[in-house]
């Protein structure tokens, strides 16, 4: 029998789009409009525009919707090109002194000119090195230039103490965030990500000193990090860069899937590849063998999955701009709390919530406590 | 100590304004404005990688300069601000 | 069809409906309140201008509402919001005009990149555009204001959207606002324009806004190249001067004031460096109108 789509209206327009770029040329103004406030919420007008642009449709659809997505496509390509320099300029400030650099997330899918990164927006650079070099490297970016973002001593401590990471460096000259990670998840959480591993597997690109994860883990870092470290709220372009990066690096390695399936088991990240797995093809129809992730050594139980088959969706998705629905809005505050309460244990959390919750109301009294 | 040109001359972008440049850098994506002095250093940093004296003795030959004492240092300011824009890198070897 | 052909209860419903769709030089704008005091000040302020064709897109969704603040529980605020989202704090109801001008510049300037966005007020004469760039103390809304009640067709106070391959200019005629003592300057000099109500306390202190005339309006689809760059400046008592401007220190003025010259990279380097060259550079110094128009008048002559 077949199921009956129950999805919102917006949310089927917006993924209808993802999935089949060519049917937005039949859509009226009002289509088009909503598409394109969704795709901006979302973060993806830079994605759907060099998608069109490939597919060279960027000329054949209403003038103005062209003329957004074409802004779009030059603002991704700028912030690309920022933090490309800005990995370039990390390079030069720690010339000479042989650390390994491992380039996370989009960064690492614009060297290696994966699929989903042409438009693709980001704005920070990610980086992940040993504990040991940790010190090393803030110390000699410091000396070249950059500075830490102003932080309340709140924001201080919340970095040095509890996540056990640097805050943010930003070169003042330039806008671009620099993360500098020793972890790939949060060292309070409960599942431990032990980083060494992924260290162990990365992989050299093509200039000196830069590495990126193997593609196994490439794709687990991303499922981590949609599924343990985020709240997962308006997020769909997190679980598009978990179904292209698996369609294409199943297109190039025979055994990729069962490769990733047995690096899963490997280092306990069951739960986190299940519900990409899940979702990307519940919701972008990824070409993914269904039984794929009943060999996963861990899934979660029945009643989490129910849970989570209604609620990440609600959340993933973006909300309609002009009539937010109050179900998405609970969904999302449920998985706000899941998120928090994976990343941190309770006697810790509640402060933490409760602070920025008192900052929320009160932002003044923040700048006052520095 | 040699500095190096980090990329050709040829592969940035120069519009002259009578004595001021314009120069925009593609790898970048930034613009910067140079004086004449400046853009003779990255003139003569593209015929071949240069210590700061080769540079100094060059610019003066150039402008026909009596060079004093602060020359040099001017000169190693400026580029220490081309290092930072990166346009320019220091190297040890003349490689 | 125009604003000023509906009734005010006709605007009031479409605006608390499904919102008034309006032409704005080459955008088209979507904007929905239900706050009475702002619906009267847009019939009045926007009356002349056009609704958008009911197959069109409009790009850009702007909304006004009343918003409750656990900080001031007292004070009546208002909100701006784009596509649901809010750039801006809330701010009292009486700002909501402001808040709503400011707001469309906002999402323009932060959306826009298939154009080249000079921060700096547009007119057009005898066929091409005057740039009056902003720079601080360069009063541009003000002088702006004093040249589209004389023969000058408006373009914009505040955006100067340059069309990077062409080289074209389009107008966007927008609400311009004066502020401070400009607004009694203005008063006084052009008893004919229509200023908006006084707004006290906005962050750039009391604004009044300049109503486009209705020329500037209806021709709003009519580009035009520029040829004149005029970099003003108000200095009291100063006697007049109009000074050429060397052309790499325009360069520098106009890209470093872009909104967006970073983003569009050697697309809008190329783009100022034939602006520049094709355009007379100059420096205005000046302190009272009358000089100031004839000077630029006699600049842009023929």
């Amino acid at each position: 029998m077949a199921k009956v789509d129950t999805r919102p209206d917006h949310h089927r327009l917006l993924l209808e789009t993802i999935v089949q770029p060519a049917s937005l040329t039949g859509y009226d103004n009002r289509q088009w409009e909503l598409l394109l406030r969704l795709a901006r919420r979302a973060q993806l007008s830079g994605y759907l525009a060099a998608k069109l642009e490939k597919d060279g449709l960027l000329d054949s659809i209403p003038a103005r919707a062209s003329n957004l997505l074409r802004s779009s496509l030059i603002q991704a390509r700028k912030q690309q090109q920022s933090v490309s320099w800005e990995l370039n300029r990390v390079m030069w400030a720690l010339d000479g002194q042989e650390i390994p650099v491992i380039v996370l997330k989009g960064m690492a899918y614009l060297l290696q000119d994966l699929p989903n990164a042409p438009g693709r927006m980001f704005a920070d650079l990610d980086l992940l090195v040993s504990k040991e070099n940790l010190g090393q490297i803030e110390s000699s970016l410091l000396k070249k230039g950059w500075q830490h973002h102003a932080l309340t001593d709140y924001d201080e401590r919340y970095y040095r103490e509890w996540s056990h990471e640097i805050p943010a460096l930003v070169h003042p000259e330039r806008s671009v965030e620099v993360d500098v990670h020793h972890t790939l998840s949060s060292p309070l959480g409960k599942l431990k990500i032990d980083p060494l591993p992924f260290r162990e597997a990365a992989v050299k690109v093509k200039d000196a000193g830069i590495y990126v994860l193997s593609p196994e883990d490439m794709v687990l870092h991303c499922a981590v990090n949609l599924f343990q470290n985020n709240e997962l709220a308006d997020d769909l372009r997190h679980l598009l860069d978990f179904h292209e990066m698996m369609l294409f690096f199943s297109s190039q390695q025979p055994f990729f899937q069962q490769k990733l399936i047995e690096r899963a088991n490997q280092l306990g990240l069951g739960n986190p590849l299940f519900y990409s797995l899940y979702f990307s093809r519940l919701l972008l129809r990824s070409a993914i063998p269904d039984d794929l992730e009943k060999q996963l050594d861990r899934q979660p139980g029945w009643l989490a999955r129910r849970v989570m088959h209604h609620c990440v969706p609600l959340a993933l998705l973006p909300q309609h701009p002009d009539h937010p629905s109050r179900m998405a809005g609970y969904a999302r505050m449920w998985l706000y709390w899941r998120s928090h309460w994976l990343r941190m244990p309770l006697y810790r959390l509640v402060p933490h919530l409760a602070y920025k919750f008192y900052l929320s109301v009160f932002p003044a009294r923040a700048e006052t406590s520095k | 100590m040699y500095w190096r040109l980090n990329s050709s001359l040829s592969s940035i972008r120069i519009k002259n304004w009578g004595g001021e440049f314009t120069v925009f850098q593609p790898e970048s994506g930034k613009t910067h404005f140079l004086n004449e002095m400046g853009l003779q250093i990255l003139t003569i940093l593209d015929r071949s990688p240069a210590t700061l004296e080769t540079i100094c003795k060059a610019l003066s030959e150039y402008f026909s300069l009596q060079p004093d004492k602060d020359f040099p240092g001017q000169i190693a300011k400026t580029l220490h601000r081309f290092e930072t824009l990166g346009l320019i890198t220091r190297v040890k070897e003349h490689a | 069809m125009k604003v000023e052909q509906f009734s005010l209860d006709q605007l009031r419903t479409l605006l608390a409906g499904s919102g008034l769709r309006v032409k704005a030089g080459p955008f088209n704008l979507s904007i929905q309140t239900c706050l009475p005091s702002l619906t009267d000040q847009l019939y009045r302020m926007y009356s002349h201008y056009s609704l958008v064709d009911e197959t069109e897109i409009a790009e850009f969704h702007v909304r006004i509402i009343p918003k409750h603040s656990i900080r001031r529980p007292f004070v009546r605020l208002i909100q701006f919001q784009v596509d649901g989202r809010a750039p801006f704090p809330p701010v009292p109801v009486e700002q909501a005009l402001a808040t709503l001008e400011w707001g469309i510049n906002l999402v323009i300037a932060m959306r826009v990149n298939h154009l080249l966005l000079f921060h700096s007020a547009a007119v057009e004469r005898n066929g091409h555009v005057l740039l009056l760039p902003a720079w601080p103390g360069s009063g541009k809304t003000t002088l702006c204001t004093a040249l589209i009640h004389r023969g000058y067709r408006l373009f914009s106070d505040e955006f100067g959207l340059m069309d990077p391959q062409s080289g074209e200019f389009f107008p966007l005629p927008r609400l311009m606002p004066l502020k401070n003592q400009s607004i009694g300057v203005i008063r006084d000099y052009l008893p004919e324009a229509v200023l908006g109500p006084e707004i006290p306390g906005t962050l750039k202190g009391t604004v009044a806004h300049v109503r486009p005339p209705q020329e500037s309006i209806e021709r709003a689809d009519e580009t035009a190249k520029p040829r004149w760059i005029v970099f003003p400046k108000w200095s009291a008592g100063a006697a007049l001067r109009l000074e050429s401007l060397p052309q790499s220190e325009a360069f520098l003025l106009l890209a470093t004031n872009a909104f967006n010259y970073e983003v569009l990279g050697e697309t809008a380097f190329d783009a100022v460096t034939s602006l520049v060259r094709n355009c007379e550079c100059r420096k205005l110094v000046y302190s009272d109108f009358d000089s100031a128009l004839a000077a630029l008048d006699e600049l842009t002559d023929g």
